[in-house]
């Protein structure tokens, strides 16, 4: 099956926060408002950005920057949520296959079967996964974008576009076959070098070995607050790549180790009675 | 009192022995549903979690009690864990043919603690406080923490299960099922063990308290 993706063209992008709000509506996250009740204090942070970060109940947010060159002030807008990527650091992970590979590549999540434990928070080089955990029992839950395939909920497999792309009134966002959006994506860039834009970048091509969400970018990743170099974290690599499976050969020698002692010093016990 | 008996363990030693026991086994499987991907499933909720650290309360507290009761002991016993000479290396040297053929000769005379009880117990202690430290950062530190520190921790507490948990199957099967180790089990239930027994098994801990008995 091919590779669905999402393409965002920052280029294009108004900022409306329309997808902020069809993200919300779609997966029925209720409007996150700073309340006394959950802690998060109403203040003026001087940016049009709302609310002020991802949460469980914020998928997807709109980030501004504001980006002065030779004197140039440019107001620059990143989409801030799950990129899907191949190599996810989260789907390697999760100890309960909550997180997964999806057929269509991007990273899909099974809320029911999250245990809770947090590894995909700091396995993300995205810092996009959010839970809201408590401090004292541990009992949790994560929450990300699902590329509009929660159960019940699923866009995808009804033949609809994820509803963030389907509300985009610039088609700043656009929804198709991986390989389609590559070649748009990179045509795009041309366009942007041909007009002056040297550092116009597709980010996603091969980040994380290629991610579903793609940026067209006039600038370098850094100036739109993406990490130029993603990659999984090296301590989870010794986790997940090294210690786990040594795990597994200790823990298998030490049985079948002590099984065969048990048959040879059986029979020796026996000899020594006689 | 039984003459063909003395007294290995007594019953403080016991009771934390067992309470830890209980303690270090939840710990075990409410942390090896994470391991193991097939049992995922059964740490769904969290509940896992809530008895991994109401255990992990019992398994920190617990040692910490015994230190306020008997510090002096405690300390012996810690510094046992510690010493090591050429004789451990005769043990480890010899014990294959031992615990395979029951072929005792080559065997060092023991202390109260023979070299592979002494290994245990070094592990127990190291490891216990690896699991302590890293534990505890993880539950309270998780916000204040960077993501690097809290997967090195992750990384840590890991490295601490595979270590112990493979030891804590050796430890069972040699109290519980190795044909040869009579009276291990005894040793920590009703905390006597005989006279035969302690001769042959732990000479050296044997000769000092026959010689503390008779002055």
């Amino acid at each position: 099956m091919a590779e669905k993706a999402i393409l965002y063209d920052a280029t294009r992008c108004t900022a409306c926060r329309g997808c902020q709000v069809a993200c919300k509506q779609w997966n029925e996250n209720d409007e996150y408002i700073p309340t006394v009740e959950n802690g998060v204090p109403a203040k003026n942070t001087g940016s049009y950005e709302n609310p002020p970060d991802l949460s469980p109940s914020t998928w997807l947010k709109m980030e501004f920057r504001e980006v002065e060159t030779d004197g140039n002030l440019r107001w620059l807008f990143t989409r801030r949520a799950c990129m899907h990527c191949t190599d996810a650091g989260c789907v390697k992970v999760c100890p309960s296959g909550a997180l997964y590979h999806d057929a269509l590549g991007f990273v899909g999540y099974n809320k029911d079967l999250c245990t809770g434990c947090g590894y995909c928070i700091e396995a993300c080089p995205f810092d996009v996964p959010r839970y809201t955990s408590n401090v004292l029992t541990g009992i949790a839950r994560m929450d990300k974008c699902t590329f509009c395939t929660t159960a019940g909920l699923n866009r995808i497999v009804e033949g609809y576009e994820p509803a963030c792309v389907k509300t985009c009134p610039p088609d700043a966002l656009i929804y198709g076959d991986r390989d389609e959006l590559l070649a748009i994506g990179r045509q795009r860039v041309e366009v942007l070098k041909a007009k002056g834009k040297s550092n116009a970048y597709l980010y996603g091509e091969r980040e994380m070995g290629g991610l579903h969400v793609m940026y067209v970018l006039d600038d370098s990743p850094a100036v739109y607050g993406l990490p130029a170099a993603p990659e999984v974290p090296a301590a989870t690599v010794a986790w997940q790549d090294v210690i786990q499976p040594l795990g597994w050969v200790v823990g298998g020698a030490t049985i079948v180790g002590l099984g065969v002692n048990y048959i040879v010093a059986r029979a020796n016990a026996h000899k020594e009675e006689k | 009192m039984n003459q063909d008996k003395v007294e290995k363990y007594r019953a403080p030693i016991r009771i934390l022995h067992w309470v830890h026991t209980v303690a270090f086994v939840t710990l075990f499987f409410t942390g090896l549903v994470l391991f193991v991907p097939q049992l995922g499933f059964l740490a769904q909720d969290s509940w896992t979690r809530v008895i991994h650290r109401i255990a992990a309360v019992v398994f920190i507290i617990a040692p910490l009690i015994y230190l306020t009761l008997d510090f002096k002991g405690a300390v012996r016993g810690v510094k046992m864990a510690f010493t090591w000479s050429g004789e451990d290396l005769g043990w480890l040297k010899a014990a294959p043919g031992y615990y395979f053929f029951g072929n005792e000769k080559g065997m060092p005379p023991q202390g109260s603690l023979n070299t592979g009880q002494k290994l245990w117990w070094f592990i127990v202690i190291v490891f216990g406080v690896v699991f302590a430290i890293t534990g505890l950062l993880l539950w309270f530190g998780r916000a204040a923490l960077s993501a690097q520190a809290v997967l090195w921790l992750i990384f840590w507490h890991d490295v601490a299960f595979i270590v112990s948990g493979a030891m804590l199957l050796l430890h069972v099967y040699l109290g519980v099922l190795h044909p040869m180790m009579t009276e291990s089990w005894s040793a920590m239930a009703s905390g006597k063990i005989s006279r035969e027994y302690a001769r042959t098994h732990h000479g050296k801990w044997y000769a000092e308290i026959s010689k503390s008995r008779e002055s």
